[in-house]
């Protein structure tokens, strides 16, 4: 299911936090990166028809999201994982999917059932299905979240932030199950952590201000750090003159990766960049003042 | 999804905790008009109408308080947003919500005037028609009741805060329910008095507190006949499908709001 937006604006109050999104997502996965506050999530939430737009169109799979008809025809075939989901804790995995697929109306209920179990089965939670979810952890409930939006089979699952918070091995099982989602669907991850999207996608777009300032290919938006990646050991102070993506300290000193477009430190050597330092590296373009660079 | 909506309210501590403890304060303090005061040859009907009355001078208070929180919780957990992501609307929701806690919560308000019925049979009246009337007593002066106050306990936590509702509804039910006629103008003893004054009435063959008085709004307050009570129950029900009807594009105003 394709999704188009043109001209996409929301606002709060005084506040714009969208400012005339254009964006086309295919089919797959696809991760839309940016800081916190960049419009991810108002975004994510006019996708999910929870959200009206102040202005503009979005269309998802020829339905106009600014009609009720329009966004009732997408929320049937939608799966939403919002940022931060809450659960009922009264109720069991079990009885809360149930809940909610009665809500997607999957009315035949064999079929529902069944599908439960499937979907518990599929985020490791078959053992707890029965148990209450006021002892979940934040990782259990998250498996709950995404297990409540694939109820339906949708057609287009959008997550939001949907590893913030976990711990590393959860986060693992986490993107892998997000990974084994695109086959046949479409999957949008908005996440400010970029080794989610370069762990699962093929394509993504980098918001900021409100703004989508980036949409291509992940390796596109590796390249912007192309000759601008650079590594350094030393046990004086940190390089200067860029930024610095990582530093681990070592016998010999601290190494140190850093984004700069010219050499930061006489000793630094020239590296392959990885997904976060085309990032940073894009950002920093962004933040000089560039309106907008897309490979597409 | 009513069956859920049930589920999440009948497994609520506070309800039970809230019915038990006034189910026991309310017979403590019954005074001489209470059900323990009526004579041993007093029909079962009129028996169960006192009983019924008895529990409706308070435990509606209570589960006002409990139903308050139903439709505000879900902003609470952090659950609107998923909820607004499906396809039925708000109104539907809410209307399946009302019909699955006023349901739940009127389980434990029949379970006392069982237990009430079962008290009478085994202290002296031993006439098995205590145990009929019970369900029909329940259903006729407090379920009404139950049912007029959940519908604005549900919604008009969408307006107000939930405590600052709490407070302005204990204010309310005193004074729409209990505040003597020529006092202040009031609901009090009116056809749409959610204590049930009016089917109280009519079960038990007396005038159970200001049904059918004079004073300020008199003409709220008809004899008390077949047809008042019945009028009563019909007025609370309609009523209460005014804050129902609301619910939605309040709902849907909070959306676009965002």
């Amino acid at each position: 299911m394709d999704l188009k937006i043109s001209d996409l604006r929301r606002r709060f109050g005084k506040v714009e936090a969208l400012r005339g999104v254009d964006l086309e997502i295919p089919g797959g996965m696809f991760g839309l990166l940016g800081a916190n506050g960049a419009g991810k999530t108002t975004l994510m939430r006019i996708i999910a028809g929870v959200l009206p737009p102040t202005s503009g169109l979005a269309i998802v799979g020829g339905n106009d999201l600014s009609t009720r008809e329009g966004r009732v025809a997408v929320q049937r075939r939608l799966g939403y994982l919002p940022q931060d989901v809450g659960l009922y804790p009264d109720l069991t995995p079990v009885e809360f999917l149930d809940y909610v697929g009665l809500l997607k109306g999957l009315d035949d209920k064999p079929a529902r059932t069944r599908q439960i179990g499937e979907l518990l089965e599929m985020v490791g939670l078959s053992d707890v299905g029965r148990r209450k979810l006021k002892g979940f952890s934040g990782g259990m409930r998250r498996r709950v979240g995404i297990a409540q939006a694939l109820l339906g089979d949708p057609s287009i699952v959008v997550v939001d932030e949907p590893t913030a918070g976990l711990d590393p091995e959860e986060r693992i099982r986490f993107r892998t199950v997000l990974a084994s989602l695109a086959g046949h669907r479409t999957v949008i991850l908005s996440t400010h952590v970029v080794e989610d999207v370069a762990q699962t996608c093929r394509e993504t777009a980098v918001m900021a201000g409100g703004r989508v300032m980036f949409t291509g290919p992940v390796t596109d938006l590796v390249r912007h750090a192309e000759g601008a990646t650079w590594e350094v050991t030393t046990s004086g102070p940190a390089p200067t003159g860029g930024v610095v993506v990582s530093a681990v300290g070592r016998a010999d000193g601290t190494h140190y990766r850093v984004v700069s477009p010219s050499r930061p430190d006489p000793e630094a050597t020239p590296v392959a960049p990885t997904l976060e330092e085309g990032y940073v590296a894009f950002m920093q373009t962004v933040s000089a003042g560039a309106e907008r660079v897309g490979s597409s | 999804m009513i069956r859920y909506e049930f589920l999440m309210q009948i497994r609520k501590r506070s309800l039970w905790i809230t019915t038990a403890i006034l189910a026991v304060v309310m017979p403590l303090l019954q005074g001489n008009r209470g059900p323990s005061s009526l004579p041993d040859d007093m029909s079962a009907r009129a028996v169960m109408g006192t009983w019924a009355f008895l529990f409706s001078i308070l435990l509606p208070i209570g589960f006002g308080t409990v139903l308050a929180d139903r439709l505000v919780r879900d902003r609470r957990l952090g659950i609107v947003g998923l909820l607004d992501s499906l396809p039925v609307g708000p109104g539907a929701r809410v209307l399946r919500r009302y019909v699955g806690s006023v349901a739940a919560t009127a389980v434990p308000g029949l379970a006392i005037m069982m237990a009430a019925a079962v008290f009478e049979l085994a202290t002296g009246r031993h006439d098995p028609a205590l145990l009929l009337w019970a369900p029909i007593a329940f259903a006729l002066v407090m379920l009404p009741g139950l049912a007029f106050i959940a519908a604005f306990a549900l919604v008009a936590p969408l307006v107000v805060t939930a405590p600052l509702f709490r407070v302005l509804f204990v204010g309310y039910w005193f004074w729409g329910n209990m505040l003597p006629t020529n006092f202040l103008p009031s609901l009090t003893g009116s056809l749409i008095a959610p204590i049930g004054d009016y089917p109280a009435s009519w079960l038990t063959g007396e005038r159970m507190l200001w049904a059918g008085d004079d004073g300020w709004l008199g003409f709220l307050r008809p004899d008390v006949t077949g047809a008042t009570a019945a009028l009563s129950i019909a007025l609370l029900l309609l009523v209460a499908l005014v804050p129902l009807a609301a619910s939605g594009p309040l709902l849907a105003r909070r959306r676009v709001a965002g």
